[in-house]
């Protein structure tokens, strides 16, 4: 057993970052090229006042109209994201094998603090699930494989939540942990979940389309 | 339908035995080292048991009380009359690259990957009290 862990704590998570950084520059590099190949004077009107100033306006809670107009699943989903990042990044236990494999170091999150953040980032999931059952136009637009990557991020929160508090199995929670990080990493280029690159690229567009061609604001 | 006082009192008493039983065992502590030399330890002192590890060093004592001089281990050398914070302060420091913490999980977590037995996660050390 403690060569499969040193297996998945060591070289696994090597090959789940390559993967995970590979494929996304695989994928703006193809991106980039296939805009060149079929619509190259989409470049010639790209601009990084108007790209930065779209990608701005949509960071901002409840400022663009779409957000105003479902509150509730926009505050959640905004929140979501946030936590998605803040709690892996400034988690205790996290830093410290980063620490020990780097000598780097930050500041991190009160343990109360994160495991009740985690608790928040499992109830927005169970959320999503709900949604896609209730709401009628959402649940028509579902596959099975949206239900899939909903599970593939809540896997690692889960065991997560479920090895702080070393009430069952906490071994096999925490390889499942490992495991499912390292799977929603190396997932993350071939799915939906690639949207972490394309939302940025479609606000430029947008806001470049919006801004410098027709003038006018695109939030 | 009405118990005899002696079924109730029998009953009691047995009660009694059992919950003393149950607290006798649960609340067995656990052999840990005391974080002590930490400012304010996040998590509880690892479960160690001294003895079972002289055992498993074949009474070498310097396999753990280890002496390094110049970044260099010094063979045969022990440093049994230490404690590991007089030399891994809590920061790392010139004379000390190696913190107290990264010491304790280095030492341990490496041995027991090397040894292929023994805990490596953390709450497999760091049990909840």
């Amino acid at each position: 057993m403690n060569s499969f862990i040193a297996f998945i704590m060591g070289p696994m998570v090597w090959i789940s970052v390559i993967i995970f950084l590979g494929g996304l520059t695989f994928k703006l590099v193809g991106i980039l090229g296939a805009v060149r190949q079929k619509e190259p004077y989409i470049y010639s009107y790209m601009t990084l006042k108007h790209s930065l100033r779209s990608i701005g306006a949509w960071m901002i809670p409840f400022f663009p109209r779409s957000a105003r107009m479902s509150p509730i699943y926009y505050g959640i989903s905004y929140l979501f994201h946030i936590l998605l990042f803040l709690v892996p990044l400034f988690l205790a236990s996290h830093i410290v094998l980063i620490n020990e494999a780097f000598q780097i170091s930050w500041p991190a999150l009160n343990d109360s603090v994160a495991d009740g953040l985690t608790a928040g980032v499992i109830a927005a999931l169970i959320f999503f699930v709900v949604r896609r059952f209730r709401v009628p136009e959402v649940n028509y637009l579902t596959s099975a494989m949206d239900y899939i990557l909903i599970l593939v991020v809540l896997l690692p929160f889960l065991t997560g939540f479920l090895a702080y508090h070393q009430w069952v199995a906490y071994q096999w929670i925490t390889v499942i942990h490992i495991l499912s990080g390292e799977l929603m990493l190396i997932i993350i280029p071939f799915s939906r979940f690639s949207h972490m690159l394309n939302a940025p690229l479609t606000r430029a567009y947008m806001g470049s389309e919006f801004g410098q061609v027709r003038q006018a604001k695109d939030w | 339908m009405k118990y005899s006082n002696r079924f109730i009192l029998f009953l009691a008493v047995l009660f009694v035995a059992v919950m003393t039983g149950f607290y006798c065992y649960a609340g067995q502590d656990l052999e840990r080292l005391d974080p002590w030399a930490f400012e304010s330890p996040r998590r509880p002192g690892a479960v160690f048991s001294h003895d079972d590890h002289i055992f498993l060093a074949d009474d070498d004592c310097s396999v753990c009380h280890h002496v390094y001089e110049d970044g260099e281990l010094v063979s045969d050398e022990s440093s049994d009359d230490l404690y590991c914070s007089d030399c891994h302060s809590l920061k790392p420091a010139p004379d000390n690259p190696m913190p107290l913490e990264a010491a304790y999980h280095n030492l341990c977590r490496d041995c027991h990957f090397d040894r292929g037995e023994g805990p490596v996660l953390c709450g497999e050390c760091h049990v909840k009290e």
